[in-house]
């Protein structure tokens, strides 16, 4: 029986309660490099590091005297050389020859424990990015949910009939503006991640702070009117411009100011300030409000802080829109904070943005000038004619379908629109087409298989009909898919009508042709009829 | 309050006295770890254990890392027990870590404690040459959060939620029984953080209630230099060295201990 005992292929080590050790075999000897008189009648803590040995009193030894047995603990052995042999021990207690034992047998587990490490760290990581996840999904759903405040708040109000033309008109400008806002943070989804991770991209340029203040409080005006809050603007022109992000900063200021009307009780008010202070443009947003309690004033602008439930509950609006505002505004190198009487004695919220220093102004404001010209000739430049060209399009979805319609309708193009791709065919055959602009997504049958068909109706034809896709992915590879099942162009959705005006006038030579009529086309309603 | 304060720290209380004897169990642990001296008083003192939120069957969802990320918050249980039982002098024995938090909670309410009885105590475990040992470094406590989370690892993260109530499944909760005491891996590193990190040498003067220190004779967690420290600074202290070595004498040598704890009552009555 010693015999086996000593030459097992694992460590075994017998211990009495008071630790004295009684019995050691020759495996776990060998290991350690000590002979059995060296460790028998010493105390276990002597072959156990300092952490071990803290673990061996509070965790391993109340184990085995409560309950008897201790399976699959970690320990670390510490050898006569000094090197540390880690061990995975399974333990009983037992009576044996009246005294009462404890029994472990060792493994040691030298490559295990690397792996275990690697296998912990992997844990981690995998437990801080899916935080980040969460973290991102919050920031995210916030975002988008910020322009659609106004464009409900004004469609609600259009709808009522009441508005005057002034007033709708600027609706509708908000509505588009806010629409835009929000396509463009779709496609800055995963850019936003850069959030969380401390990397947000700015666009930096020009900024004049009273314009953007404008806008802002033209976004939240829905909003305080529905609550009967008074929004007063005292922008000083003469504040200086800043550099930063302008979208950026309107996401600070419609933070802000939503905030603002969100703890402001119905009549109060709301006030927007800018001024100049010293280097620095100071925009200062106060409400009449509820205010901000001044031991949760420090906290305001922390992200997912863990307040008590009341408090939570209580500024649930406040955290994560403070938190992104306070991030953006420190990106720009400016400051923010929050000053409070007290509770019920209303709020401000002051951000200190740089002024941006004079001779560099002359150079981008020369910049933004161009800019703005060439975005002032692209919104209002008149859209390119297709007059008379007979346009196919081709879509599920009724307001798409409607709204393409009537794009192309408005620069004379003659258009036939159908909701599926049998009936695009139908069409085909029907009546000549001089272009089809299909979508991809589409039940029954997508806009692949529709231009596979009407390539292969086309074969032996000279002219084959242009076509344009429209999907709402906008990858290379979904491009380069509907470009080999047969389409010319690829258009990814929301569709800019400039831009689909000039692509079907491109792919239809209307740049060279003034007359659609003239141009040589072999139909194919011609060639199957 | 009474009914939340009893089932948050699974207080239990039996004993055929009058006079509260509360027992308070150290890091890493439960209030199992007294089955072995309670019975010794049971004849003569009404006896209250419990486990600290965030160890043994107490309600995990009542603990919040702010207040248990140090130990006035375990201190604060200790009084909430305290209070809701109606406890007047309390004979406190407090293992290890629960030796501060008994005396933190003796300095806030001194009328509540008749004595302290104090098994392994150290007031700062983390050296501060030239003039204290405390018996470890910084480094050792790192090792020790590391050696924790390997073992935790292992069943807590991922048996502890389906095991925390799953009745039907008697053989899951036998599995906890024999189990660490603390079943959350990020609660038990906080606690061995409050544990080993804190520095609560300046509250030790400030105690007035009379007190017993047991300290062991060979304990690597409370080496004897502290055990002087403790006599020195701690008033009206009576110190017995034990001839039980390690760290839990009432669970390696509960005999001495139960005689000590009396010879000390006893002599305490009769002075």
């Amino acid at each position: 029986m010693d015999e086996l005992l000593n030459t097992a292929p694992c460590g075994f080590l017998s211990f009495a309660d008071d630790g004295v050790i009684w019995m050691v075999n020759a495996t776990l000897l060998d290991s350690l490099g000590y002979d059995q008189n060296e460790l028998l009648g010493r105390h276990v803590e002597s072959i156990l590091p300092v952490a071990s040995r803290i673990f061996y009193q509070t965790h391993f030894f109340p184990l085995l005297k409560l309950h008897g047995k201790a399976e699959e603990i970690y320990l670390s052995l510490r050898a006569k050389d000094g090197a540390e042999v880690p061990v995975l021990v399974n333990a009983v207690r037992r009576t044996r020859e009246g005294t009462v034992v404890n029994d472990c047998v060792m493994m040691q587990m030298r490559q295990r424990n690397q792996y275990e490490d690697e296998i912990l760290q992997a844990k981690k990581l995998a437990e801080e990015a899916t935080r980040a996840k969460d973290e991102f999904l919050a920031v995210v759903s916030h975002e988008l949910r910020t322009p659609l405040t106004a464009i409900l708040g004004w469609a609600r109000m259009i709808k009522t009939g009441e508005l005057d033309e002034r007033t709708a008109a600027r609706a509708l400008d908000t509505i588009e503006r806010n629409a835009e806002s929000q396509n463009q943070l779709i496609e800055d989804l995963l850019d936003f991640s850069r959030i969380i991770s401390g990397k947000i991209r700015l666009d930096v340029g020009q900024v004049e702070l009273d314009s953007l203040a404008e806008a802002a409080i033209d976004v939240v005006r829905p909003a305080a009117d529905a609550k009967g809050i008074r929004l007063q603007a005292v922008l000083d022109p003469r504040a200086g411009p800043v550099s930063g992000d302008p979208e950026r900063l309107q996401q600070v200021l419609w933070n802000l100011l939503s905030n603002a009307i969100k703890f402001t009780p119905r009549g109060g008010r709301v006030q927007v300030r800018l001024a100049r202070v010293n280097s620095s443009v100071e925009i200062t947003v106060s409400d009449t409000g509820q205010g901000i309690n001044a031991e949760f004033l420090p906290y305001v602008f922390e992200r997912f802080r863990q307040a008590d439930n009341t408090t939570t509950r209580q500024h649930s609006g406040l955290g994560l829109g403070l938190a992104i505002t306070k991030h953006i505004v420190e990106l720009h190198g400016g400051t923010i904070r929050a000053v409070s009487p007290g509770e019920g004695q209303g709020a401000s919220f002051i951000v200190r943005l740089p002024v941006m220093i004079i001779h560099h102004v002359e150079q981008l404001s020369n910049d933004a000038e161009e800019q703005q010209a060439i975005a002032r000739k692209s919104q209002t430049a008149e859209l390119a004619r297709l007059d008379g060209v007979r346009v196919l399009i081709v879509d599920d979805e009724r307001d798409t379908r409607e709204l393409l319609a009537a794009i192309l309708t408005q620069s004379g193009a003659m258009v036939t629109a159908v909701s599926t791709a049998a009936d695009a065919l139908e069409m085909l055959r029907l009546k000549k087409q001089d272009l089809l602009v299909s979508d991809i997504e589409m039940p029954n049958e997508d806009g692949y298989s529709l231009i596979r068909r009407v390539r292969v109706l086309e074969e032996g034809q000279e002219r084959r009909i242009p076509a344009i896709a429209l999907t709402a992915h906008a990858r290379a590879s979904d491009r380069l898919r509907a470009l080999s099942a047969g389409y010319q162009f690829h258009m990814p959705k929301p569709v800019e009508p400039a831009e689909l005006v000039m692509a079907i006038s491109n792919l239809t030579n209307r740049a060279q042709s003034s007359s659609p009529e003239t141009a040589p086309d072999k139909s194919l309603n011609r060639s199957a009829g | 309050m009474t009914g939340k304060v009893l089932v948050r720290n699974n207080v239990k209380v039996f004993g055929k006295g009058t006079q509260p004897m509360l027992f308070a169990h150290g890091f890493g642990c439960d209030q199992n770890m007294w089955r072995f001296v309670t019975p010794a008083f049971e004849e003569d003192y009404r006896i209250v254990l419990f486990d600290y939120v965030g160890s043994g069957k107490s309600d995990l969802a009542a603990y919040n890392p702010e207040r248990y990320g140090n130990l006035n918050g375990y201190a604060q249980d200790v009084l909430d027990i305290c209070n809701v039982l109606e406890l007047k002098d309390v004979i406190y024995v407090g293992h290890s870590v629960s030796s501060v938090t008994g005396m933190l909670a003796s300095i806030r309410e001194p009328e509540r404690f008749e004595h302290l009885i104090l098994v392994g105590p150290s007031p700062c475990y983390i050296n501060d040459p030239p003039g204290y040992v405390g018996g470890f470094e910084r480094a050792d406590i790192e090792g020790l959060l590391d050696m924790m989370e390997k073992n935790y690892i292992g069943w807590s993260n991922f048996l502890a939620p389906v095991v925390m109530k799953n009745e039907e499944r008697p053989e899951l909760t036998r599995e906890l029984e024999a189990s660490f005491c603390s079943t959350d891996p990020k609660i038990a590193r906080r606690f061995a953080e409050a544990t080993f990190f804190s520095d609560n040498r300046s509250d030790v003067p400030k105690v007035k209630t009379p007190s017993l220190i047991m300290q062991c004779s060979e304990d690597a967690i409370a080496p004897l230099d502290v055990g002087d420290y403790l006599q020195l600074h701690l008033p009206q202290s009576t110190l017995r060295i034990m001839k039980a070595t390690g760290h839990c004498p009432h669970m390696s040598h509960p005999e001495e201990t139960i005689q000590l704890i009396k010879e000390y009552l006893t002599g305490a009555r009769t002075s």
